[in-house]
């Protein structure tokens, strides 16, 4: 019951939010914030009540929803969802300090932010494919209306394109769900009961298979259908750019991991590679597109896609570490990513109010602060050892190795080209960004302050929570690292013998 | 032979409330309020209509809570089970509010007490042609129906379109009815009977499927195709959806539109006949089923008047239901009765809503008309939202339960398939992908209603309480439909298999 607080306490919130007049902008922040701090503790309690030895779902609430068409309200946790949980309050809470000045239709915003927030812990949650399908599709609207009411650069085109892309791989899934049902002789949607041996055939797991990791793999932005991502990233407004890069891209590895991999082993086995392939062109690409972008969030956004592709890389390795990894990236990518977005798109531009690299004139002097901060999240961004990036990747890769009479070599040699890569855009971007004297500079009609106005205190809370994160978890990973094993033993016993124990 | 009157009249009661309040409502307008104000005489009238429509109600009530066995009265006839008898009162309740969202608009003109007779009349013979299994009553109360929409759509006598659709929707109409007609009578021709549970029987007692019960079934699904709007056979819905008096158009989108799938089910399903006879028509309904998501689906992305939009949204709407009806007698029948039911209520909300922002201020429903709704009345934007967002399918409400339903009642009846054009796989794969065409065209709405700012010339809103209480009841439904779906889904189960 405790985890499902985290999911009721976002729409209460989102609720309370926005029949709350206008005009009173303190109240809807605070009552806003006080939402998602409660849905982090609640995360946090859940993860410390969680029984370790134990293993396997967790805190389960069965309830019949419709039972005439073998639908269930069934919400539980293991060390994966726990995670991912933990992941989305901390973002939560980092979105609401990041949006503190927000003015325009402020109840509305928060509104829309806590119930897209809500959607995200029902999907981590859910143990039922229709109830998660139908958090996923909750999740939805509200990134529209985010993006295209408070976002920037072509809002709407981009906002658009965002939801159609992540509507139609969910018809995909849904698609997937709806033969799942059918090719069991279960007749459920339960998705401990569809865990149990032998539950689909070879065939089917291979034809169906790449229908449901395609359809949650768009939202994780795997090329070629990637493109929604960094337009709708970074025409969003700052916190909706940190939750969408943070979490959302983390609903479709979830969706990847727990019911294509979880439940479709056999098929997971048949299409590794291809995934893998997949995965690296992910790493590389969206490195090197990231290189030639003008617009510094454009930068992050691809980054992102290349940091999703390492996600994909740990899922097609198939082995403990390298799923281990994925998960271990997923969290990884969150912190960072949201930290990358905050930096870029809310602390920089607020004050610069330009994205251009080619206009920002050496940084480093006029936002002394800012500018180092921005070094160290890119620093964790390129996985220098010591924040989460490193292990994540490092156990990616390794997991890889291992796999290795499964993925051709050529897919390691290419992730090492893509971690080349991401050193290159990483430095050259800092250096463009923050050391290099623009040529605009001198124009006499827009001279750059030499100094900015300095972060604000709900700017600070939310980049020292950030990178707290990134920091510890990097240095201490060994909790998180046994958490998320738990999780993945009946995932890792399902894929070794070719079906899955209760 | 003793002919059961007081029986047909119980079951007739509700019926005989409507009529009472569509009598009643012609006679004190030309009676008494003859040389009254236009307005006066368009108020008595609507209340006694809502007040006749409420009765009706409340009667259906009684009868459902006392449990009523099934009857069944002259061939036929009339057929009462808790199903037809919900539905009847499902009607009525929309009827009603169809009613009330007309009467605070002006007058439609100085035929004052004819348009709430004529709506009576068409929800009188709705509900009689729910409550039947006669295929002769079954006609004549679809003719009556319909012959009143005709005359409805035509109610704006100024404007030249509005006449120059019901013509249109006249010869359409005429034409179709011919074939259903055509079809009934070489029906008939088959079975020898016009009771359909009896129909069923004889069909069953063939030793093989004639040619002519085939042909029959072709003609009936042309008739049937033009009432539910399945493309090719759609052309009239655009035009009749824009031109017609706005709650008349919700009427048509909602009421009529639940009538004419009752006709198609009970012409597919009747009672107790072996399953192996869905192949009879599976294929063209099936045909319909594509054409139909194509034609509306793409012929809504570029609309730019709300009420044209919902008419090809109502057709790309009739092929997930097409594609529910091949689900089969039960799983199939279901899902289609439950949709049917949250379509309507979120379509006539829709309508609702255009009437009150864009007649009420003398435009026509474009939509720019809708832009500003948050800043102008930010609770009438929500319950836009509530009812385009379940036409969208989007959770937790009523529609996506629907549309879900409807695409695992089809793939239910082929299962397990060696080959992707077995089953309905791939029909259920091309409707979901025709959802995700569909959520454009309502987002577009959407977004002018919520992320557009109001024109600076826009005239205020102006919603009375009575519609404030209707558009917040069909706002419920959706969100209770959406979440609670179980008991209506076992009631209409249930119902349907015993």
């Amino acid at each position: 019951m405790l985890p499902l607080l985290t999911v009721i306490i976002s729409f209460l919130g989102a609720l309370v939010v926005g029949l709350i007049p206008d005009k009173h902008l303190r109240a809807t922040r605070w009552i806003a914030l006080i939402t998602a701090s409660a849905g982090l503790a609640t995360a946090i309690t859940a993860t410390l009540q969680y029984v370790l030895p134990q293993g396997g779902f967790q805190s389960v609430l069965a309830q019949a929803w419709i039972p005439s068409i073998g639908i269930q309200f069934k919400t539980g946790v293991d060390g994966i969802s726990l995670t991912l949980l933990l992941l989305t309050g901390l973002i939560a809470v980092c979105g609401v300090l990041f949006s503190w000045d927000i003015d325009h239709r402020t109840n509305t915003f928060f509104a829309f932010f806590l119930a897209l927030i809500g959607g995200v812990y029902g999907v981590f949650l859910s143990l039922d494919l229709v109830l998660l399908f139908v958090f996923y599709e909750i999740a939805i609207v509200p990134k529209y209306f985010l993006i295209a009411i408070w976002g920037s650069t072509r809002r709407e085109y981009a906002a658009m394109k965002l939801v159609l892309y992540s509507f139609t791989s969910s018809a995909l899934v849904l698609f997937g769900l709806i033969a799942l049902y059918f090719g069991s002789d279960l007749h459920t949607f339960d998705i401990t009961q569809l865990m149990t041996p032998n539950t689909y055939s070879e065939t089917f797991q291979i034809v169906v298979f790449p229908v449901v990791f395609l359809g949650f793999a768009v939202l994780a932005g795997m090329w070629p259908f990637h493109t929604w991502a960094p337009t709708g990233h970074v025409a969003a407004p700052t916190a909706a750019s940190m939750l969408l890069a943070g979490v959302v891209m983390k609903l479709g590895a979830y969706g990847c991991l727990r019911i294509a991999i979880g439940l479709l082993p056999i098929g997971a086995t048949h299409w590794a590679p291809v995934i893998a392939w997949i995965a690296v062109i992910n790493i590389l690409y969206g490195a090197l597109i990231a290189l030639v972008q003008n617009d510094f969030k454009f930068v992050i956004g691809y980054s992102s896609v290349s940091h999703m592709g390492f996600v994909l890389l740990g899922l097609a390795t198939l082995n403990a570490t390298g799923l281990n990894g994925a998960v271990l990236q997923m969290f990884s990518h969150g912190v960072i990513g949201a930290l990358l977005f905050a930096i870029v798109g809310g602390s920089i531009y607020r004050r610069t109010h330009t994205r251009q690299l080619a206009e920002f004139d050496r940084l480093i002097d006029r936002m002394p602060a800012i500018a180092w901060i921005f070094i160290v999240a890119g620093l964790a961004s390129m996985g220098l050892p010591g924040f989460t990036g490193f292990i994540a990747e490092l156990n990616v890769l390794v997991g890889a190795w291992q796999a290795q009479n499964s993925l051709h070599v050529g897919v390691l040699i290419v992730a090492g080209l893509g971690i080349i890569a991401t050193f290159a855009y990483t430095l050259v971007k800092i250096h463009e960004a923050f050391f290099r004297r623009s040529p605009a500079a001198d124009n006499p009609e827009h001279p750059a302050p030499s100094h900015y106005p300095r972060l604000t205190c709900p700017e600070i809370i939310a980049l020292t929570l950030l990178i707290a994160t990134t920091l510890g978890v990097g240095l201490f990973p060994g909790r998180l690292i046994t958490l998320i094993n738990t999780g993945l033993a009946p995932i890792l016993i399902a894929l070794s013998t070719g079906h899955v124990l209760p | 032979m003793n002919f059961p009157y007081f029986n047909l009249l119980i079951a007739l009661l509700p019926d005989l409330a409507v009529l009472a309040a569509l009598f009643a409502a012609l006679g004190v307008d030309y009676a008494i309020l003859r040389y009254e104000s236009p307005a006066k005489r368009n108020q008595t009238a609507a209340r006694i209509s809502v007040a006749g429509l409420s009765l009706g109600l409340f009667i259906l009530i009684l009868q459902l809570s006392w449990n009523l066995p099934p009857v069944s009265i002259g061939k036929d006839q009339v057929a009462l089970t808790p199903l037809t008898l919900a539905v009847k009162a499902f009607l009525f309740g929309l009827s009603a509010i169809v009613v009330i969202l007309s009467s605070s608009s002006q007058p439609p003109c100085k035929h004052v007490s004819e348009y709430y007779a004529l709506l009576l009349l068409s929800t009188l013979s709705a509900g009689l042609l729910v409550g039947t299994e006669n295929l002769l009553l079954l006609f004549v109360a679809l003719e009556t129906m319909s012959l009143s929409l005709y005359a409805l759509t035509a109610f704006n006598k100024d404007s030249k379109a509005s006449t120059e659709t019901a013509f249109k929707y006249f010869t359409f109409g005429a034409v179709s009815s011919g074939f259903l007609l055509f079809g009934l009578s070489y029906f008939y021709g088959v079975v020898q009977t016009l009771s359909l549970p009896d129909a069923a029987v004889a069909i069953s007692q063939l030793p093989s499927i004639p040619p002519l019960l085939r042909i029959a079934y072709l003609f009936i699904i042309v008739g049937v195709a033009f009432k539910i709007a399945m493309a090719p056979f759609h052309f009239w819905a655009p035009d009749v959806y824009q031109y017609a008096p706005t709650p008349i158009a919700g009427w048509i989108a909602s009421g009529s539109k639940v009538a004419g799938f009752f006709v198609l089910l009970k012409i597919l399903f009747p009672p107790a006949l072996p399953a192996s006879n869905q192949t009879i028509w599976a294929g063209a309904i099936a045909c319909g089923a594509v054409i139909t998501l194509f034609v509306g689906n793409l012929g809504a992305l570029r609309q730019n008047n709300i009420k044209r939009l919902l008419a090809y949204s109502a057709i790309g709407q009739a092929g997930y239901l097409l594609t529910g009806i091949l689900g089969g007698a039960i799983q199939g029948q279901t899902s289609v009765i439950f949709y049917i039911l949250v379509y309507a209520v979120a379509n006539l909300g829709a309508f609702g809503v255009i009437n009150i922002v864009s007649d009420r201020n003398g435009l026509n429903g474009e939509l720019p008309d809708v832009a500003g709704c948050w800043q102008r009345k930010p609770f009438l934007a929500v319950l836009l939202g509530v009812y385009f967002l379940s036409l969208a399918g989007i959770p937790p409400l009523a529609g996506f339960i629907g549309k879900f339903y409807l695409f695992f009642a089809a793939a239910a009846q082929h299962p397990a398939i060696t080959h992707w054009n077995q089953g309905y796989y791939w029909l259920v794969g091309l409707a979901l992908l025709f959802t995700a065409v569909a959520l454009y065209y309502y987002l577009r709405v959407l977004k002018a209603a919520f992320v557009s700012d109001a024109p600076t010339d826009a005239k205020p809103i102006q919603v009375n309480p009575a519609e404030w209480v209707c558009l917040s009841v069909l706002a419920l439904l959706l969100i209770a439909g959406g979440l609670f779906p179980e008991a209506i889904i076992s009631f209409i189960q249930t119902t349907i298999t015993a």
